[in-house]
């Protein structure tokens, strides 16, 4: 019988060893869907201690990344067992780095946190026109788009796929939140988007309080 | 028109000055836009003229004509011909026309004993090949890209220089000599076990990155020694990693190879320049007990206390937020300038640099206009 | 530096009996530059 509180604290400590440990005594156990939804979800609760920590300032930006690939080796993991249930998502979102530029650190961290949250996380990669925004957008009908840029020139680019989000009649059905070093609350209304971060963790708070 | 000779040689005190913790005639200023802003200045396109390097010397004439600046201006440049020769994953041109670095993995986590071993080996057998696709294949054709490679590489480079040395005859630059090198857990982080895999590293074998570290020690100071110690310049060293790092691994991974690197090269008698990116504020401690005078150009932080705490042993610079170019008045930006001037220059040991480089120029916007009259500014009331 | 990719003038030597007698202050910081050239432009590549 997995401990799922002893699960939590292993993902909010990153003890890898642990929480793959208890992983995969449980799958071998056989179990049923429904207790496997239960290990996502204790799951989801480490990573919530995880993004306090990093609030706290004990844990910085590189443990961030180590748990999101934690949390992936887990879901992996518990795939088999999961499939046949329809796993419950908060909403989605579709991320990319902007045409023009090729960082995606932050787009990562935020997209792993995001799905360790229950999103459905569309990845589009880096330096994405307006026009793939707008294609995935109209085919997967998020409830948020996700923007990030390291470069200044990111904000122009940002400004375009808005544009083009307007153009095709699809701005008023989605959120916008922007992501990087060169957002602010200027950039921010320039653009025209809904929300910035600089803070992965923040940015996704946002995000739920959105789907709410 | 100047007399560049007297120019030069003046700029050069004023640089010999500051480097030895003696306060120049006045704060020495550089100019923080790069070849790529002087090429979109120009209103010339932004990839053909990092290809076709001929049409870089009106490009610089007028980026130094129009911009007051004590050093030979263009900053750090990755130039494409011999990237796409080796046909390179790590450093690419994007569809805007920079060269950027996307996130790669040069060095696998099982591989971590072979470099070890042997570091050199290990990035001319393993790394390399990975990374540069021309260089993963038959001996011959192998060998015959690294040739081009090398042979575009030095071509262009040699060309630049001669622009370079007419710019410096005619406005009278500093001359000074720089080499690159990095600490030695940022290269293996930057291009060999990525972000995302030095991350888990440091967690799964932190035994293997130290000891990786200590390996690589060697050729990072190799790298970063310069032909003769004593000529003016400066060894740069970017600073990546340690802001995403908890204090105990920074402690344990990344400062004691980096300390050495510092000390090795300053015990040579070179000028060592950090550019200490992103928020170093919690580890100022670590950083006075580097070498005197080393130059610490920070992009983020208190420049109060960076000055209250290093400044009577090192050479602070950085701290002007170039992002105010964009959203800010020209009062606004000079007005910041003085702020930093009175902050940084009292007692010396400051150089005016800015938080980070101008890459991106817009004709309609606001940045070259702000940019002139804060280099101005500076140049006509930097005193100490 | 210990690799089989990066010879110092005396390994070089050692392994060229055949200089000895020609003009070895002008051969050896040839052979050295060429050595370090290739040295500095492949870890240019990784920084």
């Amino acid at each position: 019988m997995i401990d799922l509180q002893v699960l939590t604290q292993a993902v909010g400590d990153l003890d890898e060893k642990a929480i793959l440990t208890m992983i995969d005594d449980f799958v071998a156990t056989n179990p049923s869907g429904e207790d496997a939804q239960e290990v996502v979800f204790a799951c989801q609760q480490g990573m919530a201690i995880v993004g306090e920590l990093f609030e706290k300032n004990e844990y910085y930006v590189g443990d961030l990344i180590f748990a999101g690939e934690l949390l992936s080796k887990t879901i992996e993991l518990l795939k088999p067992v999961l499939s046949g249930v329809a796993t419950q998502k908060v909403g989605s979102i579709v991320i990319g780095t902007v045409e023009g530029d090729l960082h995606d650190i932050g787009k990562n961290i935020f997209g792993s946190m995001a799905e360790a949250a229950g999103f459905d996380v569309y990845d589009l990669g880096i330096d994405v026109s307006p026009s793939a925004f707008v294609e995935k957008v109209k085919d997967v009908k998020p409830q948020i788009i996700g923007m990030s840029g390291v470069l200044t020139l990111a904000i122009d680019s940002m400004k375009n796929i808005v544009k083009a989000l307007n153009e095709a009649g699809l701005r008023d059905s989605v959120k916008i939140i922007i992501g990087g070093n060169p957002v602010n609350e200027d950039a921010c209304k320039q653009i025209g988007a809904d929300a910035f971060t600089t803070n992965a963790a923040e940015g996704l708070k946002t995000c739920q309080g959105w789907v709410k | 028109m100047i007399d560049a000779v007297a120019m030069t040689n003046e700029r050069n005190q004023m640089f010999r000055d500051l480097f030895s913790g003696k306060t120049p005639k006045r704060v020495p200023i550089s100019n923080p836009a790069t070849q790529d802003f002087a090429i979109q200045y120009a209103g010339l396109d932004l990839a053909e003229c990092q290809w076709d390097l001929t049409k870089l010397e009106p490009v610089y004439d007028k980026f130094c004509q129009d911009f007051i600046t004590d050093t030979y201006p263009g900053g750090s440049i990755r130039i494409p011909s011999h990237y796409q020769i080796l046909g390179s994953t790590p450093i690419v041109m994007s569809s805007s026309g920079f060269m950027q670095h996307p996130e790669v993995v040069g060095l696998l986590a099982e591989e971590y004993d072979q470099f070890i071993a042997s570091p050199y080996d290990c990035i001319v057998e393993t790394i390399l090949p990975r990374l540069y696709t021309e260089l993963n294949g038959e001996p011959g054709k192998v060998a015959m890209a690294l040739a081009k490679a090398m042979r575009a590489h030095s071509d262009d480079l040699a060309y630049l220089g001669t622009i370079r040395a007419k710019m410096n005859a005619k406005y009278g630059y500093a001359a000074m000599a720089g080499a690159l090198t990095e600490a030695p857990f940022d290269f293996m982080a930057d291009f060999l076990r990525s972000f995302k895999g030095i991350s888990g590293d440091v967690r799964r074998y932190p035994d293997k990155v130290a000891a990786a570290c200590e390996a690589v020690l060697p050729l990072m100071i190799k790298k970063g020694t310069l032909p003769n110690p004593s000529m003016l310049g400066y060894t740069f060293i970017p600073l990546h990693m340690a802001p995403y790092l908890r204090d105990k691994d920074f402690a344990t991974l990344y400062w004691p190879t980096f300390k050495k690197l510092v000390e090795t090269l300053a015990g040579m008698g070179q000028n060592v320049q950090l550019f200490v990116e992103n928020d170093w504020m919690r580890y100022l401690d670590y950083l006075y007990e580097l070498p005197e005078n080393t130059i610490m150009r920070f992009e983020y932080g208190d420049a109060k206390l960076v000055k209250e705490k290093l400044g009577d042993k090192h050479i602070i610079s950085g701290f002007y937020p170039i992002t105010l170019l964009q959203t800010g008045t020209k009062q606004q930006c000079v007005d910041k300038a003085k702020e930093l001037l009175d902050i940084l220059a009292p007692g010396g040991r400051y150089w005016w640099q800015a938080d980070k480089s101008v890459i991106n120029f817009e004709s309609k916007g606001p940045v070259a206009e702000n940019m002139r009259a804060v280099l101005e500014y500076v140049h006509e009331n930097g005193t100490y | 530096m210990d690799s089989k990719y990066y010879v110092t003038w005396e390994e070089y030597l050692a392994e060229h009996p055949e200089l000895e007698g020609k003009p070895i202050k002008a051969i050896a910081p040839k052979i050295e530059k060429y050595e370090d050239a290739v040295f500095t432009f492949i870890m240019d590549l990784l920084l």
